[in-house]
């Protein structure tokens, strides 16, 4: 008897990873990105971010502090973009400092979005989008 | 004043238009701008931001008066810099102008410990604005 055998893949879920040691900030994000249906998983410091990142690549997207205690944001991005399993994910900075430099740099690291508080909800969820959006242009060009 | 997102492939940024200033202590514009931000679980995101601001702010101004103590002003400004961040995001901008001063005093030891009395006091003025702002939230009909 012949058998068919199907297979079914498990999709990508849709997880963001969002680093800040502010809770407000956590919290704020958190609520924007569910909106979107999207799961997340939190870090509290880059430290803690680089370790779930060394374990667990199945992220859209990660939105990173700049300024976090132990491993900076953009250290954090230059892990990611070292790293073959990690280097198509869509990260955002959110950043204090309204500074072209550290945009520059954001940029220079392979920060995709950069974010500059103060922010509106509306700024806030059209960046979001946005980098939910570019993982969607990514998977599709390759 | 804020920028909207900007991406990696865009080499543009467009200016938010400039708030208008209702409180120089507490923008209710701008705080209560986040109402439009729905969480998952129908709760007000403004009383729950308000709530992490009041606790972590307590937390903050501890840890800044620790740091500048013991001499830490590392740690000192990226207290200061986390704080600025936040109280600028929900309008309170004189917390995120004395933080900003903070940032940029870090030399001079007597300057530091001067602004650091000033944002507990102010602290101490923002704190009851927020939380009659938390509790009329809370009364309003769901």
């Amino acid at each position: 008897m012949n058998q068919i055998q199907i297979m079914f893949t498990k999709p990508t879920p849709s997880r963001v990873l969002i680093a800040d040691d502010d809770p407000v900030m956590r919290h704020l994000l958190t609520t924007v990105v569910k909106q979107q249906k999207c799961e997340v998983v939190m870090a509290s410091d880059g430290r803690q971010a680089y370790r779930i990142l060394q374990s667990d690549s199945k992220f859209r997207a990660a939105i990173l502090d700049i300024n976090m205690p132990f491993l900076e944001g953009l250290d954090v991005v230059q892990y990611m973009r070292s790293e073959k399993r990690l280097m198509k994910i869509p990260i955002m900075i959110i950043t204090a400092e309204e500074n072209l430099k550290l945009m520059n740099d954001s940029f220079s690291a392979g920060a995709t979005a950069f974010l500059p508080k103060p922010f509106t909800p509306e700024q806030l969820e059209s960046a979001i989008l946005l980098l939910l959006h570019s993982q969607k242009m990514t998977r599709g060009a390759s | 004043m804020s920028v909207s997102p900007i991406t990696n492939s865009q080499s543009t940024s467009a200016r938010h238009p400039t708030r208008a200033i209702t409180s120089d202590m507490l923008d209710f514009q701008v705080l209560r701008a986040f109402a439009k931000v729905k969480s998952d679980d129908g709760s007000d995101v403004v009383i729950e931001l308000i709530d992490l601001y009041l606790h972590a702010t307590a937390q903050r101004i501890i840890t800044m008066r620790n740091a500048a103590n013991a001499e830490e002003w590392e740690l000192l400004k990226r207290t200061a810099h986390t704080l600025k961040g936040s109280s600028s995001t929900l309008g309170l901008r004189q917390m995120a102008k004395i933080c900003q001063d903070i940032e940029a005093s870090l030399s001079s030891c007597a300057d530091v410990h001067r602004l650091l009395s000033l944002l507990e006091s102010k602290f101490v003025e923002v704190k009851p604005v927020l939380i009659r702002e938390r509790n009329r939230r809370r009364a309003l009909p769901p």
